[in-house]
């Protein structure tokens, strides 16, 4: 669905990059998470595929056309959530889905259908300028999905929402996968982007490091542990166990035969720690 | 259709908007202050200081033609005030102007320093038809004038009256109207408040919408930048087409010719938009781009100084587009005025607006999202 090949791209052609010789791919039909901390390039390397940007150098496709020749029916086949939200504030909610769907060439969803999926209902009468950030947030979220997109773009998409609302985002968006809808997901939640996605590529200062399953990738950097709390001489002790290791699977036997246990529980790592294991850098 | 979409939906979204409502107050004022405070017909009265220094014979000769154009045909005395006294002199008051006879030499130099009347001559001599003049000037009377005052004495004065009066004056257009001074004002104010106007509030549409994210939202569907910059254009032509038709209908009523009117004001406004949209595109916010704003707008003004005071256009004022709208709206709501001219500048607006506007799109197509 996504073919990147040697992106690069300098905003003031100095030869400082925002993103260098990017290259990767994402399949029809799955989830792809772009994860990174903030000036990384997820933004620069969306913006392009999307045509916000003007792509310099490399080749790039989206859904089967040709980035540096965009043709106005690519944008049927796309949606865009944007993490800052940008609706018409003097228009109600309908009123700026409305329009929206008059922008395009093919069949649209409903206004009222999908301010209901998004819990805004009962407020598509009221002006977008009186909402809350988060109802803004789902407004935007809502008009990504006006056109049908196949491909659909997400930029933080649970960002500002409360815990409830952020996972019926997120019931929305592995509904729509299930469609068939290919999901292109830039994130810095790493929570998120391992709950959701097929494939994630770790981007730092312009540079993918990484790009592989989030179970391939534990798999590979993470360690697989057993945390546990005791008592031992009247003292609560803490310790992490490697459950590969011979000395710490002894350990372990000895505590449990032994020590009167408090708490005990395996520990997988993180995406968030395997990023700063794969890239040597936070996500802040 | 997107077009019209995109049109209709900006059109809403201006009425319920600030700048919308700045064009409006705009024609509200420039009516009020046409209506209210502007007559009809402004009399410019002058006032003249002279004093004649010749026998009673031949100041009765002097006196007598102006005297014949007296209001009352008789002379009244009046009081003028210098360094806090008052003093008596002559007053010969016609229509248009105000003769004060002054006795004393130093006092009609002291009144003339003072007062700044527009002429102030002494004049002397025993025989009519051999006076001397000897004016008085403040300095900032115009060369052409100060040539006059040298050669308007060499022949008699009433040589040149009897040349004057004999000269055959045959009018090129006999049906050509006058404006009164009311509608004078119009051109340069319908040119201030459409097209200028447009100039600045396209700009601060733009910045707006960048500001809000909302032009990227906009790019990411099958519609193009040029239909979204051109339903901008397509909502400043139309409030500054019912806004010139408010002012028009307020102090013209069905005087004008409306449909000149509107063949020039749509071109014009199509380019000064394009224009803004053009400026508006080097720029990220409305704060960066004010002072090249500004300076297009007072650039654009200078032509109206040159159009109410005629004797003043120097060449390179006729490259100000402004230049050309003001006179075509002079002539599209005069009685028989310049078709060709109007027609002429439409078609040079309309040609000049698509090229600027094609320049402004192309430029946004690059900078718009950024």
């Amino acid at each position: 669905m996504i073919k990147v090949n040697g992106l690069s791209h300098s905003y003031n052609k100095d030869g400082k990059y925002a993103v260098k010789d990017v290259s990767f791919e994402v399949k029809e039909g799955e989830v792809f998470g772009f994860l990174g901390p903030s000036g990384a390039g997820k933004s620069t390397t969306q913006n392009i595929l999307t045509g916000l940007l003007k792509l310099q150098e490399g080749e790039v496709t989206v859904a089967g056309y040709d980035v540096k020749h965009i043709k106005n029916e690519m944008f049927n086949r796309i949606g865009m959530s944007f993490e800052q939200s940008n609706v018409y504030s003097k228009m109600t909610a309908k009123e700026n889905l409305d329009f929206y769907r008059k922008l395009f060439d093919v069949e649209t969803k409903e206004p009222q259908f999908l301010l209901d999926l998004v819990g805004l209902g009962d407020k598509g009468n009221i002006k977008a300028g009186e909402f809350s950030k988060g109802m803004k947030h789902r407004l935007t979220f809502a008009r990504s999905m006006i056109n049908n997109p196949t491909l659909w773009f997400l930029d933080e998409p649970t960002t500002g929402l409360d815990p409830s609302i952020a996972a019926d985002i997120k019931d929305i968006i592995k509904a729509e996968n299930k469609k068939g809808v290919t999901v292109f997901l830039t994130t810095h939640n790493m929570y998120i982007a391992d709950e959701l996605c097929d494939r994630v590529a770790f981007i730092v200062d312009g540079d993918i490091k990484l790009i592989d399953s989030p179970k391939n990738l534990k798999m590979q950097y993470g360690d697989k542990l057993v945390e546990v709390e005791y008592i031992k001489d009247g003292e609560t002790i803490n310790e992490s166990l490697s459950t590969i290791e011979e000395n710490d699977k002894k350990k372990l036997q000895d505590i449990i035969g032994q020590s009167d246990i408090q708490t005990m529980h395996t520990k997988e790592a993180t995406l968030e720690e395997i990023f700063i294991k794969g890239t040597g850098r936070g996500l802040i | 259709m997107k077009l019209w979409y995109s049109f209709t939906k900006e059109l809403k979204l201006s009425s319920k908007g600030f700048y919308f409502y700045i064009e409006i107050l705009m024609a509200v004022i420039i009516i009020t202050v046409l209506l209210v405070f502007i007559p009809e017909n402004i009399k410019n009265i002058s006032d003249e200081y002279l004093m004649l220094d010749m026998p009673a014979a031949v100041e009765e000769q002097f006196i007598s033609p102006l005297l014949s154009q007296d209001l009352d045909g008789e002379i009244e005395i009046v009081a003028l005030e210098l360094d806090k006294e008052m003093m008596d002199v002559r007053l010969i008051e016609s229509e248009d102007q105000r003769i004060y006879l002054i006795d004393n030499r130093d006092n009609l130099i002291a009144l003339s320093k003072k007062d700044r009347p527009s002429a102030s001559a002494y004049i002397s001599g025993d025989d009519i038809s051999k006076l001397t003049y000897e004016y008085y000037i403040q300095g900032y009377e115009s060369e052409r004038l100060q040539n006059l005052y040298m050669i308007i004495h060499i022949e008699d004065i009433m040589t040149i009256a009897n040349l004057a009066s004999n000269q055959k004056v045959v009018a090129l257009d006999a049906d050509y109207d006058h404006l009164n001074s009311r509608e004078s004002a119009l051109p340069a104010l319908l040119t201030f408040n459409g097209s200028m106007m447009g100039l600045f509030i396209i700009a601060a549409y733009i910045f707006l919408d960048r500001q809000q994210g909302i032009i990227k939202a906009y790019a990411i569907t099958a519609s193009r930048v040029w239909q979204y910059l051109m339903s901008q254009v397509l909502v400043l032509m139309t409030v500054t087409t019912l806004t010139t038709f408010a002012i028009l209908l307020a102090v013209m009523g069905f005087k004008a010719n409306y449909l000149m009117v509107i063949l020039l004001l749509l071109p014009s406004a199509f380019f000064f938009s394009s224009l803004g949209l053009w400026v508006a595109s080097f720029f990220t916010n409305l704060t960066q781009a004010f002072g090249a704003i500004y300076f297009l707008m007072m650039a654009f003004m200078l032509p109206a100084i040159a159009y109410f005071i005629p004797s003043w256009e120097p060449l390179w004022i006729k490259f100000l587009p402004t230049y050309y709208l003001i006179q075509g709206f002079k002539e599209s709501i005069i009685d028989n005025g310049d078709m060709g001219f109007v027609l002429l500048a439409s078609g040079i607006y309309l040609g000049v607006g698509i090229i600027t506007f094609l320049l402004a799109n192309s430029r946004f197509e690059k900078t718009l999202t950024a």
